[in-house]
């Protein structure tokens, strides 16, 4: 062994070089010696090992040959590293794309921001002060008030604000229920600073559209649909909605959609593209529950400017429909992440930017979380088994609540 | 830090082996501890002192074993015997106290203010560190081989911390014992076979822990979120069979991905499974499943309280130490004590006469072995007992709640798990296993090996992009 010391110590090296992670130098260096250095070391007891060098003496191809698998891992290893952004350490063009992205989602979704804005920092004058909810830091300093998304009493800035904000109403819609529109009201709390490029702290909490809601019965879903990720899968098979139309899929997200890679009906197993599906059968019920999937991807702004748009398509498409915006349940406190992007402050951030788009004459906001949080806005421990999801049995009561959120035309 | 993740493969494992390689061999175990505590650092920072200061107390306390006084001494030997008695009680009063304090303190402390019907003893609320079990039951078997005097030669301190936090094995085992590396901890050399060999057998383990036991984990996943109280029986138990697959899969796979991992430095790390789901008996099965920590059990508690050796009474009595405590081991909760007994009552009954008879009928014994394991594997994973009590009892066709998953989705999970499943039935027999030693060498597996770490490779981004890993909403 002694003796060996300095071939080994070369062979080792060399090793090193075909693992193909070393620099060119060493490599050069070697190549001089290798003819006469490269002894056997591939054989694991000594005695057979000197036996092996008197005998012969390798040469680079022999061992090249003899490790093809850590040659191609290597290889292609390095290759994705200087070309795949999740592999490789590329940093550079991570900042570069992620602040692309952000500038194009800015500029996009500018009109929506300000509107946005404009609703957070101003409040409507008939402010309470209620503590804050789902957010255990917010204190009794959090304040609570109400913004009006549509028209109360006609006054001009209110007016203004539904513009920039809820979905215009469609015709015959629009004019069925002009009378008396619902109400999107937010209870207010103070933000936390949240240094993410997914999402901020939107320091309030859309509540269900307020509006003069009837009790229904079964056959309210005979004409409806649900669009939704693994949620409303849930609703799918455990709700008993037997007359509603689900199109679903885990995974869903509103950037998907409309996309061409459909959406699975529920009824069939088979994927349909909603585009067709919409233009074709005419609902009266619309309900959107979609957003978990995106918590990780794009920004709220981004989520918003998607969300407005598919809600303005579906309103072309099905002017008589009544649209529900569901917001996304939050999740239980063992599932609640801070330190990543999966948490009810994200959620929540979601949840307040879909919000914006009801108008309350047939678009509606409907917060279901009140039926299964605690106190602190987790989703109860005892419903759910993985923290997202409720248990089959649960889905009584959302149904209870959705018959309970019944629209009628006038 | 996971094996199975982008930081590991592409930043932790190509530097560290380019390290480990370029220096002298006799610096080796200084780098492979320092290339374990890093790893072992990354994701849990403040145990890795906890590490520290445990494998050093361990150390110190097995060198007094053998630490002898200078100069004439009377009575020389019997001391000897005795500080040798000291420390090994010391060691093991050590390592359990330090093991019980942080796995166990707050399930007694919860069980006794339940019986007392008060906070008597307060709870500690401690994070388990990762590992703990494996690595303190290395230094157990280390204390003890030394109070036995079976050690040829013993470890030096950085070879006893190279032997204890290397990190192919330092979070999931295999439980090595010191003597199995002894010599190779000592000396090695690593060839360019080892690295490709090694490699191949990590791609291996890569490809078992992502691309079986990831997957077929959301069909359990699934199933139990909708709840375990409401199962039609057929999906009960193909949430039991798909449990069974992923437990094992990810087991194994780590275990071959540690025995991979081992090659490549250098080490011959022991089988961990031996295709234990083809067993005719549930004995057998326990031979092939987790072999390192059967072995553990059965030469560190079986033997020494007496194995089979004094009465049936006693064996009765032995089996059923070494079977709670291995449910034990394996997690503080009660599921897991009632999960070792089962296995102990189904022990015994074997010895007693039915494993005898399942030997002659070995169909009759491949239908008990899997009928019951997944019915063990339910009563591992369901920690609440309520839960658990209403999940058996889907299983047998008991129902307390109103079924809600019924046949129509169990025909819904089949066609979408279908072709998994019958991969998982497929690597739960022993032929993947002899495929890849016949074929290892020819350059069509290499190319399958290639594309089975590309595809793992792909499915765990696709995971970390989604930050809820296999869970898709």
């Amino acid at each position: 062994m002694n003796t060996n010391k300095k071939t080994v110590k070369k062979n080792e090296i060399e090793k090193a070089v075909r693992k193909g992670k070393d620099g060119r130098a060493v490599q050069k260096n070697n190549s001089r010696n290798s003819e006469k250095n490269n002894k056997d070391s591939l054989t694991k007891s000594p005695k057979r090992d000197k036996r092996r060098s008197s005998q012969e003496k390798r040469s680079w191809k022999e061992i090249l040959y003899n490790c093809p698998y850590v040659l191609l891992v290597s290889a292609t290893a390095i290759a994705a590293m200087l070309c795949s952004d999740e592999i490789g350490v590329n940093v550079m063009a991570m900042g570069e794309s992620a602040a692309a992205w952000k500038t194009e989602a800015g500029s996009l979704a500018d009109g929506m921001e300000q509107a946005e804005e404009e609703m957070s920092d101003q409040p409507s004058e008939d402010e309470t002060h209620t503590e804050g909810f789902g957010d255990a830091e917010a204190g009794p300093e959090a304040v609570s008030g109400a913004v009006e998304h549509s028209a109360k009493d006609n006054s001009g800035d209110t007016e203004e604000r539904t513009d920039g904000g809820a979905v215009k109403p469609g015709q015959t819609a629009g004019q069925d229920t002009a009378d008396k529109p619902g109400i999107t009201r937010f209870e207010y709390y103070e933000p936390q600073q949240i240094d993410s490029y997914y999402y901020s702290d939107a320091g309030r909490i859309a509540l269900t559209t307020e509006y003069d809601y009837v009790l229904e019965n079964d056959s309210y879903f005979n004409d409806a649909a649900f669009l939704g990720d693994s949620r409303t899968l849930g609703i799918s098979d455990y709700a008993g909605l037997d007359g509603a139309d689900f199109y679903c899929d885990s995974g869903m997200t509103i950037f998907k959609l409309l996309g061409e890679d459909g959406v699975t009906y529920q009824k069939t197993g088979e994927k349909v593209d909603m585009n067709q599906v919409l233009q074709e059968k005419q609902y009266g019920k619309i309900y959107i529950m979609l957003g978990m999937n995106e918590l990780g991807y794009g920004n709220t702004e981004m989520y918003l400017k998607q969300y407005r748009e598919v809600v303005e398509q579906i309103r072309q498409w099905q002017p008589e429909a009544i649209i529900y915006i569901m917001a996304n349940l939050h999740v239980s406190r063992e599932k609640n992440s801070p330190e990543t992007e999966f948490n009810n402050i994200n959620i929540n951030d979601k949840n307040a930017a879909s919000a914006l788009l009801a108008n309350g004459r047939d678009i509606f906001y409907l917060d279901s979380n009140p039926l299964f949080t605690d106190e602190d806005g987790f989703l109860n421990a005892e419903l759910t088994f993985d923290g997202v999801h409720l248990y089959a049995q649960h889905y009584d009561v959302w149904r209870q609540f959705l018959l309970e959120h019944g629209v009628e035309r006038r | 830090m996971l094996f199975s993740s982008v930081g590991f493969l592409f930043r932790f494992l190509p530097v560290f082996m380019i390290i480990y390689l370029i220096v002298p061999a006799k610096y080796r175990n200084s780098v492979l501890v320092a290339g374990s505590l890093i790893f072992y650092g990354v994701g849990e920072p403040n145990f890795v002192l906890l590490l520290i200061f445990s494998v050093l107390v361990n150390y110190g306390l097995s060198e007094y074993m053998f630490w002898e006084p200078a100069g004439p001494c009377k009575d020389r030997e019997k001391k000897a015997v005795r500080r040798r008695k000291i420390a090994l009680i010391a060691a093991l009063t050590f390592d359990l106290g330090f093991l019980f304090v942080f796995k166990y303190w707050d399930f007694v402390a919860n069980t006794l203010n339940g019986l007392l019907r008060g906070e008597y003893v307060p709870l500690l609320s401690l994070a388990l560190p990762l590992g703990i079990s494996f690595y303190t039951f290395q230094m157990l078997s280390y204390q003890i081989d030394c109070y036995r005097g079976k050690l040829e030669q013993r470890a030096r301190l950085i070879e006893f911390m190279a032997y204890v936090s290397m990190f192919p094995q330092l979070i999931a085992g295999p439980i090595i014992r010191y003597e199995e590396i002894a010599g190779r901890m000592r000396e090695r050399r690593i060839g360019v076979r080892d690295l490709e060999n090694g490699l191949k057998l990590f791609t291996a383990g890569l490809g078992l822990k992502v691309l079986l036991a990831n997957q077929i984990g959301t069909l359990w996943n699934t199933i139990m979120t909708a709840g375990a109280g409401n199962l039609h029986l057929s999906v009960a138990w193909l949430g039991a069979f798909a449990y069974s697959f992923q437990i094992y899969f990810d087991f194994w796979g780590y275990s071959v991905m540690a025995m991979g991992l081992g090659k490549m430095l250098g080490f011959r790390i022991p089988r961990n499974f031996d295709a234990p789901y083809t067993s005719e008996s549930i004995s057998e099965f326990w031979r092939r499943w987790h072999m390192t920590l059967g072995s553990w059990f059965k030469e560190y508690v079986y033997i020494p309280l007496g194995g089979n050796r004094k009465g049936a009474l006693s064996t009765t009595r032995n089996l059923f130490v070494v079977w709670a405590l291995t449910g034990l081991w394996h997690g503080a909760d009660w599921n897991f004590v009632l999960w070792g007994i089962v296995f102990f009552i189904l022990l015994v009954i074997e010895k007693r006469g039915l494993g005898q008879w399942l030997e002659q009928t070995k169909v009759l014994g491949h239908i008990y072995t899997l009928v019951l394991i997944p019915i063990t594997w339910v009563i591992f994973a369901i920690t609440d007992i309520r839960q658990l009590g209403a999940y058996l009892g889907n299983m047998a066709g008991i129902h307390q709640d109103k079924v809600m998953v019924g046949t129509a989705q169990f025909m819904r999970y089949l066609k979408e798990y279908g072709i998994l499943l019958a991969a998982c039935v497929l690597f739960a027999t022993p032929y993947p296993a002899k495929w890849y030693h016949k074929w290892k060498d020819r350059w069509f597996a290499v190319l399958v090996l290639l594309f089975i770490f590309w595809l793992s490779v792909h499915e765990i981004i696709i995971g970390s992009n989604n930050p809820f890993l296999y869970f898709r909403f």
